[in-house]
């Protein structure tokens, strides 16, 4: 009777138990980015300091890299100096930060000190982000020539995972036109 | 004064831009404008609609567009905190999306529209009630399942197997029921914890008893075994 009673037990926990291995191994801020694959969201957002509005559309016909960042972000101070040199490494991709949650005054400061080589967008409302899926800072989207969405990559940014959204965004493009 | 003025010259020559890009009725862009004067940004209405379709509902005002934008809000999940709705979390982000939600309750878009939006861009994590398709039909039916497999368990461990091995209980008094316990609490000098083995008058409930003693002290036909010992 007790054995019984032990194998229903087990039924009933043993799965319970698999479970709570199974996800204990899975980081539960790792997000899934439902955008990669499908059209990037367009925007027209001004450069900090002024200037004409940057539209994602103008730049149809080249592969992209959105960065968000902040400058009260550590890992994004980290990854600028890999963004900065990756812009003039790679000048046939268009680099674009889009600021995320920040004063407009610090931002240039900022690119001030730390030296930027392309525009930094405010996202002001932080619509931008929104339609991005963007939880933190910093994360940075692929987008190939024709406006897809081929990669994302969250944290900060090394040298080798740059080239590897570089090749993405680039190669998007051969596949776009291959399909034509 | 001046950032106003660019933000109105911004917002005219976006909104002919998309007029003329898309030749869609100007009315529409001119509400969305107007709707979102808190907001720096209006929404992007093309992209809103390319993603969720054209909106479905009225356009809301005043107290019942609030109302509603809270509701709907209430369903999201704000995606930097710990199990907070984007109603009641006060981050940046929360705020930022609960514009949104405002702003897009204003133009027209229903409930549905508004969560099929926000999980376009962050997944299906971002809905706090998990919609009623593929696996998430789990989250909803096994509580209901666990109860009645946890009842049906319960009835047919209680009702004992039919014709089984063990001491059947007949009718009668207790004290003559059982060859066993009858001469312990009896005739034996008083032992407490066989006193405390006594059984209810009523048979059925006697043999239930007996059932739940055998089932979670493991005593065979649920006697305790010192007083079998014993007798």
């Amino acid at each position: 009777m007790n054995r019984r009673v032990l194998v229903a037990g087990l039924a009933v926990t043993l799965p319970l138990v698999a479970l709570l291995v199974v996800s204990l191994g899975r980081d539960p801020h790792r997000m899934d980015a439902p955008l990669v694959g499908r059209p990037a969201p367009p925007f027209a957002l001004r450069p900090a300091g002024g200037g004409q509005p940057v539209t994602l559309e103008s730049l149809r016909g080249r592969p992209v890299l959105v960065n968000f960042w902040a400058t009260w972000c550590v890992p994004c101070f980290q990854e600028h100096p890999v963004l900065t040199a990756g812009s003039r490494r790679y000048p046939d991709v268009a680099f674009l930060g889009v600021v995320y949650e920040d004063e407009e005054p610090r931002v240039q400061r900022y690119l001030r000190e730390q030296g930027g080589a392309y525009p930094s967008l405010m996202d002001d409302g932080g619509k931008t982000a929104i339609a991005y899926g963007v939880y933190g800072v910093p994360e940075t989207y692929a987008i190939a020539p024709d406006g897809t969405i081929v990669d994302k990559h969250t944290g900060p940014l090394t040298d080798g995972r740059l080239r590897a959204l570089v090749d993405k965004a680039r190669i998007g493009a051969m596949v776009g036109q291959g399909s034509q | 004064m001046g950032s106003r003025w660019q933000a109105t010259l911004r917002r005219g020559l976006r909104l002919a831009a998309v007029v003329l890009a898309l030749g869609l009725p100007l009315r529409a862009d001119t509400q969305a404008a107007t709707s979102s004067e808190p907001s720096e940004q209006p929404i992007d209405l093309v992209h809103v609609a390319s993603v969720v379709g054209p909106a479905q509902g009225p356009r809301l005002t005043a107290g019942a567009l609030e109302a509603e934008a809270q509701r709907v809000g209430a369903l999201l999940r704000c995606p930097v905190c710990q199990g907070l709705s984007v109603a009641d979390s006060p981050s940046t982000m929360a705020t930022n999306m609960r514009q949104q939600v405002r702003d897009m309750v204003a133009a027209g878009f229903v409930e549905e529209q508004v969560l099929a939006y926000f999980e376009a861009s962050y997944g299906e994590f971002v809905r706090l009630q998990p919609p009623l398709r593929g696996v998430n039909w789990l989250v909803w039916l096994a509580p209901l399942l666990g109860l009645l497999a946890g009842g049906a368990i319960v009835f047919f461990v209680l009702r004992g197997p039919r014709g089984g091995a063990q001491t059947p209980v007949g009718p009668g008094p207790v004290g003559s029921q059982g060859s066993v316990t009858a001469p312990v609490s009896h005739t034996a000098a008083p032992d407490t914890a066989v006193e405390a083995d006594a059984l209810p008058d009523d048979a059925e409930l006697a043999r239930l008893v007996l059932r739940i003693r055998e089932i979670a002290y493991g005593w065979p036909g649920g006697v305790r075994p010192r007083a079998k010992e014993q007798a």
